[in-house]
């Protein structure tokens, strides 16, 4: 599961937006309740006094008389008048302790013990509004021409203020709930819009690679000076990157005529070497034209070395011809593969090793080109890299889905330095050629895999896995 | 009867009260209302039933009524000594403590006597069954010169021997048959001494109240609380008009209503005997020193 801090910005930053949101409507509700319950202690605290007052003044007389049920009657019409924050009950409890008068005499008879009623109730000035209390106990001293002659207790009924911040607190949660709703969406879809161009150019960017290309100048959001300059240095590294690509394949295609050329004095040796023999024996047919065996024998030479001559010139035109990727490979290729490289290593008294396991049809859908190209490259540079009367080799295996192409030689295996050409995708580093870079394109652009390895014999060798049923898009090389 | 009712019969009660006041009045002015002075004791819900003797009065002898009333029976008997009033509904008890100032001018009747008991109630809850179940109660009398709210149970107690001062834990004074049955329905006390004609009025008028109390003793018979006159005044013609108005109830309309609810049969003139059993009364409290 995705942390909330790793989805995407055009989400994170309105979820953020929503919850900031959130917070202040918190906060809000719980400014206004706490201005509501200040306000309903002060209203509660004046009605209290107000009623204290009122009935301490009837009742002072009345106690002083000892008038039981006056005190009653009127402590029992107090609370019976109802309304808001109502008194519900009343007792009075004199100086002893002792309840002098209750509307509920059924729990608190004349004369029993009234500490628990002043234990349970607070002083009117000490009123304090507890918001799960539907029943505020308060109390204060009745006095009667200045001398304190009982306390007089009364609940009130604060169910309907308790009910009315119930209300306040549902509309507050309902309101603020719509509200930051409304702005959270709000401010999502506003987030979103600002940051569009942003998740256009990141998409764009995710697809690098692939299918980048630069944004036209008329999508370049120009209102924002900021993300029209990241636009247009986006654009800019879009073209930096197409004029990378394009100097690559340039080099790629240069390296294959390198690869030739280097090939070419050996191959010019190749065929100027019959040559001789050939002229020879057509200088034995003028010479001798009555002479059967000698004519017959001369053609022969002449059959030899002109089929010799035109193998060499076959392969030398397959290798540089561009149209041979949609071409399947076959073991011919192997064949002239090892006629084209032969020379080079004879030529510098090495010793090659040939094995090749493959009989047609023997490679499914792998291109002749692009692997013609890989197998030379890296026996090339195989010989170029190893000393004279060293021993380099291919080994081919033909498996049912895999080919596995087998480089080795007697070196001391591929330097440090190349091995990034070979292994990543890290820009080349200047200086030296691109044939590894080339091979290492040409194995991904097969979706195959190349790597280092050694032989069973311990010898360096560079070996290359092609998928032989997928046939991906083949640029050409 | 609800309470918005007591309510207006006393803002109707004070303001005849203060139009007394300010009009001023003259002894043998025939046309000045007759004064009669109340208390609690007796009409404390029942406004209506004044208006509708008022009327009658007017009806019968061409003079207003005008209802003074008072807390206790001592301010209604003072207003009566000294003039103030032409009459007072009073029980025995008070009319016996002034014998040479005071006299019966009418006896109620009630279910075709004119005598009443008094009783002692209790909550319905409790399950005590004679007076001396209430030792140590709490205790509602009605007022202290009231023969069934009050002298009555405190000669039974002397009765009993027992001293009515230590008897019950608490007592206080309600100045109201009424008041009592409340203050006994509410648990404000746990007994009560009440008028047995205003017990039973209310247990028709108002059973919701009665319903949560329960008769606990009966009294003996006594003397039905009388109409009162001041003795000096027994040949007026306030005296006079107030007898026409008693004793011709059942020539109105109006009266026979205000019997009707009152509850009453009617009035009768008292016989020398009628309040003795009251100061029978009075004597064992007055022997008891």
């Amino acid at each position: 599961m995705a942390s909330p801090l790793t989805l995407p910005l055009s989400l994170r930053v309105p979820l953020i937006v929503a919850g900031l949101m959130v917070l202040m409507g918190i906060i809000a509700s719980q400014l206004v309740m706490t201005s509501l319950v200040r306000s309903q202690e002060r209203q509660l605290a004046d009605l209290a006094r107000s009623e204290f007052a009122a009935l301490s003044t009837t009742l002072a007389p009345l106690i002083q008389r000892q008038d039981i049920w006056e005190i009653f009657d009127v402590l029992d019409r107090a609370t019976e008048r109802g309304g808001g924050f109502a008194s519900i009950r009343a007792s009075l409890v004199d100086g002893r302790g002792q309840v002098l008068v209750s509307t509920r005499p059924d729990r608190h008879p004349i004369g029993s013990g009234g500490m628990d009623l002043i234990d349970a109730s607070v002083p009117v000035d000490a009123l304090s509004y507890d918001s799960a209390q539907e029943v505020i106990s308060l109390r204060e001293v009745v006095s009667y021409q200045g001398r304190p002659i009982a306390q007089l207790v009364i609940d009130f009924d604060a169910s309907t203020l308790v009910a009315e911040r119930r209300r306040t607190w549902f509309w507050l949660i309902v309101g603020n709930a719509a509200a930051t709703g409304i702005l959270a969406l709000a401010g999502y879809l506003l987030i979103r819009r600002v940051l569009a161009p942003i998740g256009r150019l990141s998409r764009e960017m995710s697809e690098a690679g692939a299918t980048s290309r630069a944004f036209p100048d008329s999508s370049i959001p120009r209102r924002d000076p900021e993300l029209a300059n990241l636009y247009r240095t986006y654009n800019a590294m879009i073209r930096a990157v197409e004029d990378r690509s394009m100097t690559e394949r340039r080099l790629a295609e240069r390296e294959r005529f390198v690869s030739l050329g280097r090939l070419a004095g050996t191959l010019a040796h190749e065929i100027n070497n019959p040559l001789g023999g050939l002229l020879n024996s057509v200088d034995t047919i003028r010479r001798y034209p009555d002479r059967k065996d000698a004519v017959l024998k001369s053609a022969d030479i002449l059959d030899r070395g002109l089929k010799q001559m035109r193998d060499v010139a076959r392969s030398t035109l397959s290798l540089h011809r561009n149209d041979q990727s949609a071409i399947p490979l076959t073991a011919a290729d192997f064949e002239d593969l090892h006629l084209l490289i032969r020379p080079e290593v004879e030529r510098k008294a090495q010793e090659l090793h040939w094995d090749v396991e493959a009989s047609d049809p023997c490679c499914g859908d792998l291109p002749s080109g692009p692997v013609r190209q890989i197998v030379l490259n890296l026996l090339l540079n195989a010989s170029g890299a190893s000393e004279p009367c060293a021993a380099l080799g291919l080994k081919v295996r033909a498996g049912d889905e895999t080919m596995h192409l087998t480089v080795w030689d007697s070196g001391p295996g591929l330097p440090l330095h190349l091995r990034p050409r070979l292994l990543s995708d890290a820009p080349v580093e200047p200086g030296g050629g691109l044939g590894l870079r080339l091979v290492r394109d040409l194995v991904r652009s097969m979706n195959g895999d190349v790597s280092l390895s050694q032989t069973e014999e311990g010898r360096n060798a560079i070996a290359v896995s092609l998928p032989m049923k997928h046939t991906p898009e083949i640029e050409d090389a | 009867m609800s309470r918005r009712h007591e309510l207006k019969r006393r803002a109707v009660l004070a303001s005849l009260t203060a139009g007394l006041a300010l009009t001023g009045t003259a002894w043998g002015d025939q046309e000045s209302p007759l004064r009669l002075g109340l208390t609690p004791v007796f009409l404390d819900n029942e406004w209506q039933v004044l208006e509708t003797l008022r009327r009658h009065c007017i009806e019968l002898t061409g003079r207003d009524l005008e209802f003074v009333q008072r807390r206790t029976y001592k301010e209604v008997v003072a207003l009566l000594l000294i003039g103030e009033l032409d009459a007072a509904w009073l029980c025995g008890y008070p009319l016996l403590q002034h014998p040479d100032r005071l006299e019966a001018l009418a006896i109620p009747v009630w279910q075709g006597q004119p005598r009443y008991q008094a009783y002692i109630i209790a909550g319905d809850d409790r399950s005590v069954q004679s007076i001396d179940d209430l030792r140590g109660d709490i205790h509602a009398y009605s007022d202290p010169d009231s023969n069934s709210g009050h002298l009555v149970t405190v000669a039974e107690l002397l009765a009993m021997g027992e001293r009515p001062e230590s008897f019950f834990g608490t007592t206080f004074f309600t100045f109201g048959h009424r008041n009592v049955v409340r203050a006994v329905s509410r648990r404000l006390a746990g007994s009560g001494s009440v008028d047995g004609y205003v017990y039973d009025a209310l247990s028709v008028a108002e059973p919701n109240l009665v319903s949560r109390t329960r008769i606990l003793w009966r009294s003996d018979w006594h003397g039905f609380p009388p109409f009162v006159i001041p003795t000096e005044r027994r040949h007026s013609t306030a005296s006079a008009a107030l007898s026409q108005a008693l004793f011709g109830m059942a020539s109105t309309e109006a009266g026979r209503d205000a019997l009707r609810q009152l509850q009453l049969d009617g009035f009768q003139p008292p016989r020398p005997d009628s309040f003795d059993s009251i100061a029978a009364l009075m004597n064992r409290v007055a022997d008891r020193g």
